[in-house]
């Protein structure tokens, strides 16, 4: 696992420029620009996690430093949450149901445009 | 329920959650990413990561992974929280509005609550066992109830007595988990607890006593109320009640009897545990009735949690699993409701013999009973309790000072009890290592083992100061001589005295090993060995005070008489040495016959691929190495004494005889101490034994090589009995 090859994707990223959108190796450069950025993930018993986005493997299972966990007390909505502090977590993909990002409007756009591609 | 679950809440969470509870950051907003990291997934090449620079794949691997029951502790099973599961309906009170089936369900909880207590005594956290019980986690539901109430409130105060035993004691690493309660409703002051189930109690036993009296039930006494509707099964449900309640109230009684200090509440104590006892078997008794009275709508387990055999409403482990933390969800097992009572009905004969201690023995004596305790195999709680009993503010019992006791076993005159001595540092240190003795003899033995290994170094660095101290008293001429020659005699007693207890502590080290398992047979041989030399020094020592220690006594008591008795007892060796004997007998035998079979490769052993001989030497013996008890036990000796050895030495002499002789010789003086008399009996079957095989092997050993010799220990817990077979 330490001698995958990050050559085609860090050319990407050097050959990348601010812009979301630019495609090329496209989502991989992408996804590398999301890193260290907050990151949240719901998983399918309902709860969410935050935290800051580390690592991705070719599965889609996602690695976040520093995650707090979310869970509703309730089903029915609206509830109130709990929460409480895990540090490094991997989410398998097979659990994920959603995953958003946080970033600035603009940046949101330019993401709405690429999922139209 | 799962699926539709499932599917509920993947299908709801794929819309972001309310800003209002997950907020992002000033000035930006939760954008959906799921499309792009899926592209994303399909560009990565197999094996390839996206990752950030300072990405390290080590510390990756201890990431929690979420949704893995073995790590996550958070998964969401039946319901979000414990109120949404009381909403549900999952605790209801009344359980039922059905009197009969109130009553029923009532027994199913608090035999379940029974088997989740013996199941947290066995190990498990709290929060996941006695505390998956619903009305437990809010009892202040249960006021209505007041059967159900004054149960649980017993439960809870007994664990929180119970806890705060085992935290007052030293315990270790998974015994760690028994007290921790963080998150639980337990840290609750509740004197009332005993006041309300008395009064539970007298209602149900009045209830009781009236279905008697009216045999035909028709004549219900008025302002009367029975405890259930079905008059032909009044009787039997009260019983079943009265004696739970019974069993709760006189359990804390002996909890709270025992943390009394300075061992005041253990008589008290002594009639509780009897009490409990016999309510155990009432309680089992109760089974056939309980049985008998299952509704169809149930389904009756065989090995289940309750008397009944039906499934208890109220209990959901998964609600609070995440309190266990810090340690990782484990799956458990309740034990069964048989097992439970089996397990409540040893802890409290364990929790008996500790009452049965008395107060005023010797330390010698008191080392001598908390090894004869472990041999029961005792659990966390009974340990803790004879531990907290043995060590209070640092005396034993709370009563005895340790200065006392030490000069007492090292055979000085009450008169020096208050001599300045006491005073010097490392004499109040040897009181701390006497504490600390005492305190790892009540622990389990894997940590008693380590922790006996660790403390025979302070033991040698005391001995070594006392040695110290010795040379300057003697060369100190500023003390009257008649002082000095005073302290000096107390130092050489004592001296004697803690070179004994080293022996021992190296002793109770290496038998410890037995215990646990650790040794192989192939290294039976240099473990016999140690044993035999280790054991020669503590026979030497014990036999050197008690020979200093009479002929004080006699220099004392020289004016009274002066006879020839005294001159014949004084050559012959006391009863405590000669058992030692046998046994170093026993080790030396042993060791020779282990030596000749490897010698002569008639042991199926081969040496080991991975150490030699000198590194497992090491590694069982390395704390007593370090310890440097002895300067002539190392490796190089072991193997002087035995690489010779052979059928031809054997033949030679059989120590196993000697074992045999004096173990039969010295029986009757022991006639009045069992433990000690059973074990010479168990040394005389093994001697004896062992003695026969030696012969069939020196016979035969060379002549037959189909004969193969294993041992098993068969006759004692250590000392091994040898079985010549000839394989086929």
């Amino acid at each position: 696992m330490e001698q995958e090859r990050v050559g085609p994707v860090s050319d990407a990223v050097t050959s990348d420029g601010v812009n979301l959108t630019t495609s090329g190796s496209g989502a991989v450069a992408q996804v590398k620009k999301l890193l260290f950025r907050r990151m949240l993930i719901g998983i399918k018993d309902g709860r969410f996690f935050l935290g800051v986005f580390n690592c991705m493997d070719k599965q889609g299972n996602i690695i976040l430093q520093d995650a707090v966990e979310y869970r509703s007390t309730r089903r029915a909505s609206p509830s109130s949450m709990e929460q409480r502090c895990l540090g490094v977590i991997l989410i398998p993909s097979s659990c994920r149901t959603s995953c958003h990002v946080d970033c600035s409007i603009d940046e949101q756009l330019a993401l709405l445009s690429l999922h139209q591609h | 329920m799962e699926g539709r679950f499932t599917e509920e809440a993947a299908g709801r969470h794929h819309a972001p959650p309310k800003p209002s509870t997950i907020t992002s950051g000033e000035d930006s907003v939760w954008a959906d990413v799921s499309t792009l990291l899926r592209a994303a997934c399909n560009e990565i090449q197999e094996g390839e990561l996206i990752h950030g620079e300072n990405f390290n794949l080590f510390a990756a691997m201890s990431a929690l992974e979420i949704m893995d029951p073995k790590m996550d502790s958070g998964i969401v099973c039946k319901y979000y929280s414990l109120d949404e599961a009381i909403e549900d309906g999952a605790a209801p009170v009344p359980i039922s509005f059905d009197k009969t089936i109130d009553v029923q369900c009532t027994i199913d909880i608090m035999d379940h609550l029974l088997s989740c207590e013996a199941t947290w005594h066995k190990g498990h956290s709290l929060a996941q066992t006695v505390f998956s019980c619903i009305y437990l986690l809010k009892l202040e539901r249960t006021s209505s109830h007041d059967l159900l109430h004054s149960y649980c409130r017993i439960v809870r105060a007994t664990c929180k007595a119970v806890v705060s035993v085992v935290s007052d004691a030293r315990t270790h690493e998974e015994e760690d988990i028994f007290t921790m309660a963080y998150g639980l409703p337990l840290n609750i002051e509740d004197e009332k607890c005993l006041a309300v189930i008395n009064t539970v109690e007298e209602t149900i036993a009045r209830q009781l006593r009236a279905c008697k009296a009216s045999p035909c039930g028709r004549k219900v006494i008025d302002d009367f109320e029975p405890l259930q509707n079905d008059v032909a099964l009044e009787e039997g449900y009260c019983r079943a009640i009265l004696c739970r309640l019974r069993f709760r109230k006189h359990f804390y009684h002996v909890i709270m009897s025992m943390k009394r200090p300075q061992g005041r509440g253990l008589l008290l104590a002594r009639k509780h545990i009897l009490s409990c006892l016999s309510e155990l078997q009432s309680i089992l008794k109760s089974e056939e009735f309980l049985r008998s009275n299952v509704s169809g709508s149930h389904s009756v387990e065989d090995r289940g949690t309750t008397a009944s055999g039906c499934h208890p409403i109220g209990f959901d482990a998964s609600l609070n699993t995440r309190l266990s933390a810090p340690t990782p969800p484990r799956s458990i097992k309740i034990v069964s409701w048989r097992e439970a009572i089996e397990f409540f009905t040893k802890l409290l004969q364990d929790l008996d013999i500790i009452c049965s201690l008395p107060l005023d023995v010797s330390l010698e004596g008191t080392l001598h009973f908390v090894v004869q305790f472990q041999k029961t195999r005792p659990d966390l709680v009974a340990r803790a309790h004879l531990q907290n009993l043995l060590v209070q503010d640092g005396k034993l019992y709370g009563i005895h000072p340790m200065f006392a006791l030490i000069s007492k076993a090292a055979g000085l005159s009450e008169a020096v009890k208050n001599h300045s001595i006491q005073q010097m540092e490392f004499i109040v240190q040897l009181g701390v290592l006497v504490v600390n003795l005492l305190r790892i003899l009540c622990t389990n033995a894997a940590w008693q083992r380590r922790k006996l290994g660790k403390i025979l170094q302070d033991w040698r660095v005391i001995q070594m100061q006392i040695e110290m101290a010795l040379r300057q008293e003697t060369g100190d001429v500023s003390h009257l001589p008649d002082d000095l020659s005073f302290r000096e005699n107390i130092l050489r007693h004592i001296l004697l005295w803690v070179e004994e207890e080293t022996y021992w502590i190296a002793y109770r080290f290496l038998i410890l090993g037995f215990e646990l398992e650790l040794y192989s047979p192939g290294e039976y041989c240099m473990v016999y060995w140690y044993i035999y030399i280790i054991l020669i020094k503590l026979a030497e020592k014990m036999h050197h005070r008690m020979s200093s220690n009479n002929s004080l006594a006699k220099s004392r008591g020289k004016k009274k008489k002066g006879s020839a008795l005294d001159a014949s007892k004084e050559f012959q060796i006391p009863p405590a040495v000669s058992f030692i004997q046998s046994q170093i007998s026993l080790a030396e035998g042993l060791t020779l016959m282990l030596a000749a079979l490897k010698n002569e490769r008639l042991l199926s052993n081969r040496p080991s691929p991975f150490n030699t001989g000198y590194e497992r030497f090491l590694q069982h013996f390395e704390l007593l190495q370090k310890a440097g008890i002895s300067e002539d036990i190392s490796y190089r000796s072991f193997e002087e004494a035995t690489k010779t050895v052979s059928f031809s030495t054997l033949a030679m002499y059989n120590y196993f005889k000697d074992a045999q002789r004096i173990a039969r010789d010295i029986k009757h003086h022991f006639s009045c101490d069992p433990d000690r008399l059973s074990e010479l009996r168990k040394i005389e079957q093994v001697a004896e034994h062992n003695s026969v095989a030696l012969n069939v092997v020196c016979r035969l050993g060379s002549l037959d090589s189909s004969l193969k010799v294993s041992f098993e220990f068969s006759h004692h817990p250590f000392f091994a009995s040898a079985v010549v077979k000839r394989s086929s």
